[in-house]
């Protein structure tokens, strides 16, 4: 049964991950979190307000928070998505675009509200949970489940995953953040 | 529809400049400014500045602007200019919002405006060349907006376009490309254009 994540923990493997592309070079800020507002993770998006080693910048869509990435990428700073699984639907020819054809590597924490605690996603009543899988299948972007604290370590992982592959990569948050 | 028949287009400028010739300008005045042209941009600049501090994105759907906003933040030290257009901007409008929340002081936001869909064959955008981008720019929130309709006074101008504190935004009333990235297939690929301009921003 899926379990709902701590904010902290994210933001902790966030702080890692940024440590960690930056070779261990001290930098302010530490890194960046593009966000277009997902209930779903509304817990990380409150504690990242408090936060000062990472800058979030909230974007008004999914299409520009990919091309900004893509700008952030190129001048050496490293930053993570932060969308609901609409937002994904909204922007896949962007993803398509800047991280496949573009070979622009961006990871994507992706909300799915509306996921049943006790259901496999795929057999989810509600369509966005249900294809959010399958399209980034067909799209061949790797992907991981966030099921419970056990998970977290996934989040590095996909990064340095998108990374090593020069494309998209996706953790996929199952229950609502706490 | 002949361009020339329209009414919508009344309102352009009977001097309309050549973005080419502005271009060619701003080649002699950005010093080490970073540039992102996008759709009929493009080609003119790939043969003005090949191989510099330059990436297109041509197929954005609308992304320079953010393509631009993400460079900014990651090389604050740098101006970045971006040479959008009127239906590019159209298609992510919300990125004025974006770029004026995020606040950086060093990009120059260029809007080439002709009123049309040039690279796709000239169809109106919404609005026509009524579309105010100077209004929306200011409500947006960046910190200097304003429109330039002749090319004696782009020329005085344009030192201020890398010096001025952004988010500035500019609304150049032009004239057609002669080329469009339909006409003048080629360049560098993007992927190609991203290692070239990584590379040199990080060593």
């Amino acid at each position: 049964m899926a379990e709902s994540v701590p904010a902290s923990l994210i933001l902790d493997a966030y702080k890692e991950i940024f440590r960690e592309a930056r070779g261990g070079r001290p930098s302010e800020p530490l890194g960046w979190v593009l966000s277009v507002p997902d209930t779903h993770q509304k817990s990380v998006l409150a504690a990242l307000d408090k936060e000062r080693a990472l800058r979030t910048l909230t974007c008004a869509t999914e299409d520009e928070a990919n091309a900004i990435a893509a700008g952030l990428w190129i001048g050496g700073e490293p930053c993570i998505l932060m969308i609901q699984h609409a937002g994904l639907y909204a922007s896949i020819n962007t993803l398509r675009g800047v991280a496949i054809d573009g070979k622009v590597p961006i990871f994507y924490m992706i909300g799915l509200l509306q996921r049943e605690r006790d259901k496999d996603p795929r057999d989810s009543r509600h369509s966005m949970v249900r294809w959010c899988e399958p399209l980034l299948d067909t799209f061949g972007v790797p992907h991981a489940r966030l099921e419970g604290p056990d998970d977290v370590p996934l989040i590095a992982k996909y990064f340095k995953l998108s990374r090593e592959r020069r494309g998209p990569a996706a953790v996929l948050v199952g229950l609502e953040t706490m | 529809m002949k361009r020339g028949d329209d009414p919508k287009r009344a309102a352009e400028p009977v001097t309309a400049m050549k973005p080419e010739e502005l271009l060619k300008l701003i080649a002699g005045a950005r010093g080490d400014a970073i540039c992102v042209p996008t759709m009929t941009t493009a080609p003119e600049w790939r043969d003005i500045a090949p191989d510099d501090l330059s990436i297109s994105c041509v197929g954005f759907m609308g992304g320079a602007s953010s393509l631009g906003l993400g460079l900014a933040l990651a090389n604050p030290k740098r101006r970045v200019v971006v040479f959008d257009g009127d239906g590019s901007l159209l298609m992510q409008l919300g990125s004025l919002a974006t770029i004026a929340g995020a606040g950086p002081r060093n990009l120059t936001h260029l809007l080439f405006k002709n009123g049309v869909y040039h690279t796709s064959g000239a169809q109106n955008i919404p609005g026509g060349f009524d579309v105010d981008f100077v209004l929306m720019a200011k409500g947006a929130g960046y910190r200097t907006a304003y429109a330039i309709h002749e090319i004696d006074e782009f020329k005085r101008r344009l030192p201020s376009l890398f010096r001025d504190e952004g988010p500035l935004f500019v609304e150049l009333h032009t004239g057609l490309a002669d080329k469009t990235p339909m006409t003048a297939r080629g360049g560098t690929p993007f992927p190609d254009q991203v290692d070239h301009l990584r590379k040199k921003l990080t060593g």
